[in-house]
């Protein structure tokens, strides 16, 4: 073990020394003009409003993901979807990546049922957060932790 | 810009005025975040990620979806969508580059 661990230190440090260069350009490159952090985008989402976590909400994300590039990913909300009373929008927020916002689903009652799924790329092991919000204004939230194997961001 | 090739699909395929059907919609799409590097020039790939997805109902808004740049390549949106009755689903999306693309799709319940 002693000597793989060795060998594996030998291994990253030679590759670093190689690519030097290239990494002097990846610092200069500048950073998304999307980048936000999970508590910015929440704020931005909910205004200040409190988020309850509600068993209302379903969010369907395998727990151990072996490409981070490919994680499926459904969220289904329990509603009636009249027009009274129904989703407003669905939003998903996975919390560690650079930019946290993953989509904001707008819905109407011509749905018939509330329901989003995609796929999306995560950067590494965090919680995938799909935030709520109802027509009376309320928000509540489920989330899942999953663990990525392969980080998807290059 | 090319088109991009993109696919509607409704599920099932047999559907009544009043269902509630599951509408895929697939598009062929690199989806770069902008800050992925080439291997092999060590460039940075330029973004290029869809923005903004809408499905329309004979011009009628069903759903909008403000997309970032975390989807997968290729993306695929799932949602739901009660028939009314016959007419024409549309759906159009904008990527960050301003290029617009639609299409469409005959809703025709049977029954």
């Amino acid at each position: 073990m002693q000597r793989r661990l060795f060998l594996k230190g030998c291994g990253t440090a030679l590759a670093v020394s190689a690519v030097v260069p290239s990494m002097v350009i990846a610092q200069e490159a500048p950073k998304s003009a999307n980048a936000m952090s999970y508590a910015a985008a929440l704020e931005a989402i909910t205004g200040g409003k409190p988020v309850t976590a509600s068993n209302k909400v379903e969010l369907k994300a395998p727990e151990i993901a072996e490409n981070g590039a490919v994680v499926p990913i459904k969220v289904s909300v329990e509603s009636p979807m009249t027009d009274k009373d129904y989703v407003k929008a669905i939003h998903v927020l996975a919390k560690k990546n650079f930019n946290a916002r993953c989509a904001n689903v707008f819905l109407t009652p011509a749905n018939g049922k509330a329901l989003f799924g995609t796929r999306i790329k995560l950067g590494g092991t965090q919680d995938v957060v799909a935030v709520v919000e109802m027509s009376d204004g309320s928000f509540i939230s489920a989330s899942q932790n999953v663990k990525v194997t392969i980080g998807g961001c290059g | 810009m090319a088109e991009r090739k993109s696919l509607l699909k409704i599920k099932p395929k047999k559907y009544k005025t009043g269902d509630v059907v599951k509408l895929d919609f697939m598009v062929m799409h690199p989806m770069e975040t902008g800050v992925r590097k080439d291997k092999k020039t060590g460039q940075i790939v330029p973004a290029d990620y869809i923005t903004e997805v809408k499905f329309l109902f004979n011009d009628q808004l069903v759903t909008k979806m403000i997309i970032w740049e975390a989807l997968s390549t290729n993306p695929l949106f799932t949602t739901n969508f009660k028939v009314p009755g016959p007419g024409v689903m549309k759906v159009i999306f904008t990527d960050n580059k301003g290029t617009v693309t639609e299409k469409s799709k005959k809703i025709k319940p049977k029954g």
